[in-house]
């Protein structure tokens, strides 16, 4: 669009000064603790917003986190729940979106339908029940009540974004394997699930970041005998050692690393799967 | 109504230059088309002159008034889009009166305009409907309307009927030339079709690359293109280019060996070109003949043959592998396979520099 | 469908259904089941008995609901728990949302240098858990480290300055205004994304009919994205009367001071599990978690019969 040289100047310093201002708010928080993290505890206080120099950095607080709770294993913990879940979510959500999108059969729309209630209606309401079936199954304080209780919660979305992209497909693909007489499943393995992967970056994002961050179920299901998330861990060392600031900002920033990296790591599918697989 | 006048007008994206200095004027009354194949500039041209796009160099007049820091909405103008760009959201009527709102026009008034124009437009029964609820060709005439009310200065189109189906572009294309000799408006549309550009235009501007390559009336362009791209461009099958030397430069003409069994003395002026020279033959497939009814021969396989009903094309091959096209009768009896000779006369012969230039041609043909 | 895809429906036998849709569809429909809607419907069931000391059940029909909304002793928690709660919301709708829109706004702005960047640092919170947002502002709003005295003191605001989170007046806002802060990023990229697929040339029939940029934005833009402005709000509608991660972090469960910032999450999670001296109740719990399910229930039926409806009829 074309506007006045001046005019145009004036507008895009403002839009700009507005953008900045409100990032600065949105990562200031973040910053602060990170550039803490590793200062002297007289450091944080005494000049909370200054960087570390030579004379005021000290790592004392990660030494005493990692010496004191096992974050290595909580990070562990984690990452099998978070990647199984995923893993559970895609092959199964993959199926039934497939299956719901491909055939007519009766009751589709019914069991279409049925699926989908999960999105509007949280899953934690059914808490009280859940923790009776999983000390009914002996699970308790195990990754695996954690990863079922997940898959269960990830399904419906992504068996949504599956479904929406999996009708982009064109029919001509399906038609000519049917012609040649190749099988349901080896049609679904072998030409359907090549072709959904760049759908995989938009659930693996609407799956992966809640049940990371997810503090309600391994409080509840998981939450002693080293069975502890990251995000618990936090929690319950925070709890502990609340006045000792070096090592609580020390397991503040570990807990924020892992993210961070893989969030600027992968912004740009983020993003993207985002802006598409949302706008519904 | 206003003149539109550019005078080097040069566009940069950034270090790519997409316009290179265009110059040209547009009279007042006048429709003005500018043609030429996809990333020619016409388009930029056009967005230019609306100012959706800011000018690098080079002076816009609009109506004798510099026009280059003016915004849009304050230039006169209003601009068919090639999508209609119609307001999903607002009626048929609210779409046509949006603009009037900023022109301050009062509440009568804008009523009058815009029912006025539905009426031209046979629009009135829609006045209520939303755009999902038309048709692709009601929509273009809401999009056109919305243009009329607000008697711009000059009417802006923006490939308006690249979206609607062949039956309905030759309807529309007949409404807006109907249009356009109602209101008398200067129209600066902008198409790829070469059949639009010469059925609509009073004066067609042919681009190429961010430039212009020749300005002039449509019969203009088709007798005495200037250059070997325009003769290409207008006129459809495109005119056929048969490779040549010149063996000689007299007061008759100038002589070209073309390949076949005697050379052609083609009725130009010499401009400057020797004997050894490279040249082409330019000779567009409607004056060319089956058979030697024609002086000038040409003898070919013919490849594929296209029956049309009131027309025939046959697609030759010759010898050296050139191609020719031949406009033949409906009722021939020629088929894929054979060998053939076709024929023109001397005089429906263009003649083409090594740079694609032609030569001047000194047959009196109409002018446009 | 063609004939060939009936065929391969029905190849297997007249059955009207084909073991391999059965196949794809058992795993997913069966752990979801189990685990999604049969707890839920389980709680409900539970709900309508209460226990004795012994854990004996007995049916007790709708009791427990009238001991929720009758007895002082549960129904002054509860209706603190749901005040707090639309409060939160409130907040969340005014705040959130307009600041999601009008970062949205300035992102889609045709050829803004840095768009991506601007983008990927302000959607860096919603990645964070609450756990670790929740200790951050804690710090940050806290009087011993005072940052944020001594931010505001620059900016001449120093009075202005006290221990919000402490303060029974003050605790539920700043709390809801870091709920804001952290997930502001998803109305923000749900709108962006319905801006930027606004075509361009409807902004550009617009500039040209004569509209200043404000009023483009305003009648044309605006109107457009309605309907992502309708997900965003059942989204936080459902997710905000679900909450309890970032209060749970703050203020522990049980959500001082004076229970000004319980909400219905933590009071659940008390009447559940029991804290220091409350003991756990089970099906009081899951009464509880039954009028949450009804309370949120009724706001996606309002918003898919009142909001959605009015929406489609006004747009394409």
């Amino acid at each position: 669009m074309a506007m006045v040289n001046r005019r145009v100047n004036l507008n895009r310093i403002a839009v700009h000064a507005a953008l900045i201002f409100y990032t600065l708010i949105a990562t200031c928080p973040i910053a602060l603790v990170l550039v803490n993290s590793m200062k002297s505890r007289n450091a944080i206080f005494g000049n909370p917003l200054s960087l570390p120099t030579p004379a005021t950095f000290d790592l004392v607080g990660y030494q005493q986190v990692l010496e004191k709770a096992d974050f290595l294993l909580y990070f562990g913990n984690s990452l099998v729940v978070t990647v199984v879940s995923l893993a559970l979510v895609l092959v199964t959500g993959a199926m039934a979106a497939w299956a719901l999108g491909e055939y007519r059969f009766k009751g589709n729309t019914v069991v279409a339908l049925y699926m989908a209630v999960g999105i509007m209606v949280p899953i934690r309401l059914g808490t009280v029940s859940i923790l009776k079936m999983i000390v009914g199954m002996g699970l308790i304080n195990s990754l695996t009540a954690l990863i079922l209780v997940y898959t269960a919660m990830g399904l419906p979305l992504a068996i949504l974004i599956l479904g929406e992209f999996m009708a982009q497909i064109p029919r001509d693909l399906r038609e000519a394997a049917r012609c040649d007489g190749v099988s349901e499943y080896r049609i679904f393995t072998a030409v359907i699930l090549p072709l959904i992967r760049p759908a995989v970056a938009t659930v693996a994002v609407f799956t992966m970041v809640p049940i990371w961050n997810d503090l309600w179920f391994p409080l509840i299901l998981a939450s002693g005998d080293g069975k502890q998330t990251i995000t618990l861990g936090a929690q319950q060392f925070i709890g502990q050692y609340v006045t000792n600031w070096n090592a609580v900002l020390a397991a503040l920033s570990l807990a924020i690393a892992p993210i961070l990296v893989l969030y600027v790591v992968f912004s740009r599918h983020l993003v993207r799967g985002l802006t598409m697989g949302a706008v519904k | 109504m206003a003149d539109v006048s550019l005078r080097n007008i040069k566009k940069a994206y950034g270090k790519v230059e997409v316009l290179h200095g265009i110059t040209l004027d547009v009279k007042d009354g006048e429709f003005v088309v500018f043609v030429g194949p996809s990333g020619c500039g016409k388009s930029t041209a056009l967005r230019i002159i609306a100012g959706l796009e800011e000018i690098t160099s080079g002076e816009l007049y609009i109506g004798g008034k510099l026009v280059n820091e003016i915004p849009p909405a304050e230039r006169g103008i209003a601009m068919v889009f090639q999508s209609y760009a119609l307001y999903p959201h607002m009626t048929v009527y609210k779409n046509m009166a949006f603009g009037l709102k900023f022109a301050k026009t009062n509440k009568e008034d804008a009523d009058r305009r815009v029912r006025e124009a539905a009426e031209i437009l046979k629009l009135t029964p829609y006045l209520d409907r939303k755009p999902r609820d038309l048709s692709g060709g009601q929509r273009q005439r809401v999009a056109i309307g919305r243009a009329i009310v607000r008697e711009p200065a000059v009417f802006l189109f923006d490939e308006p009927l690249s979206n609607l189906d062949a039956a309905l572009r030759i309807n529309t294309r007949i409404e807006i030339a109907k249009l356009h000799r109602t209101l008398k408006a200067t129209t600066i549309y902008v198409t790829h079709d070469q059949v639009e550009a010469m059925t609509l235009a009073t004066k067609i501007v042919v681009m190429n690359q961010g430039r212009v390559e020749q300005v002039g009336g449509p019969l203009e362009l088709y007798h005495h293109p200037r250059n070997q791209f325009v003769a290409g461009f207008i006129g459809s099958p495109k005119m056929n280019f048969v490779p040549g030397r010149i063996t000689a430069i007299d007061a008759r003409g100038v002589t070209v060996e073309y390949g076949e069994a005697k050379p052609v003395v083609v009725p130009v002026g010499g401009d400057g070109a020797k004997p050894g020279d490279t040249v082409s033959l330019g000779i567009r497939p409607e004056h060319m003949g089956e058979g030697s009814a024609g002086s000038v021969g040409f003898t070919g396989t013919i490849e594929a043959v296209e029956l049309l009903g009131e027309a025939s094309y046959l697609y030759l091959r010759r010898n050296d592998g050139t191609p020719l096209t031949v406009r033949s009768p409906g009722s021939t009896i020629a088929e894929a396979g054979a060998t053939i000779t076709a024929s023109c006369n001397a005089d429906a012969i263009h003649l083409f520099d090594e740079e694609g230039n032609a030569f001047s041609r000194r047959n009196a043909a109409v002018a446009a | 469908m063609t004939s060939i895809a009936m065929a391969a429906d029905t190849s297997v036998g007249r059955r009207k259904w084909p073991t391999h849709i059965v196949v794809f569809l058992a795993p997913a429909f069966l752990v979801y089941t189990v685990f999604s809607i049969y707890p839920l419907i389980d709680t409900i069931r539970l709900s309508l008995y209460t226990a004795d000391d012994t854990g004996r059940q007995s049916f007790i029909g709708l009791g427990n609901f009238v001991t929720l909304l009758t007895d002082p002793n549960w129904s002054k928690p509860f209706w603190n728990a749901f005040r707090n709660n639309m409060i939160f919301f409130a907040i969340h709708m005014l705040v959130q949302t307009s600041l999601g829109l009008a970062l949205a706004a300035l992102l889609s702005l045709p050829r803004l240098k840095g768009a991506s960047i601007y983008r990927t640092l302000l959607f860096l919170p919603t990645m964070l858990s609450v756990v670790i947002i929740g200790f951050v502002w804690q710090l940050i709003l806290s009087p011993l480290w005072g940052i944020a005295k001594s931010l505001l003191a620059s900016i001449g605001l120093g009075t202005l300055f006290a221990p919000w989170l402490g303060q029974e007046g003050t605790a539920l806002i700043t709390v809801s205004l870091i709920s804001v802060w952290q997930f502001v990023g998803i109305p923000m990229i749900l709108i962006y994304a319905a801006l930027i697929n606004i075509p361009d040339d409807l902004i550009d029939a617009a500039t040209v009919d004569g509209a200043p940029p404000f009023y483009v934005f305003w009648a044309i833009r605006l109107p457009l994205v309605y309907p992502t402005l309708g997900v965003v709000s059942i989204l936080t509608f459902v997710g905000n009367f679900n909450a309890f991660d970032l209060i749970y972090a703050m203020k522990g469960a049980q959500a001082g001071p004076n229970l000004a910032t319980d909400i219905l999450g933590t009071f659940f999670y008390r009447t559940f599990f029991g804290y220091q001296l409350q003991t756990g109740n089970p099906t009081m719990g899951a009464a509880v978690a039954t009028m949450m399910l009804l309370i949120i229930l009724i706001g996606v039926l309002f918003y898919l019969f009142g909001v959605q409806r009015k929406l489609q009829h006004h747009l394409a």
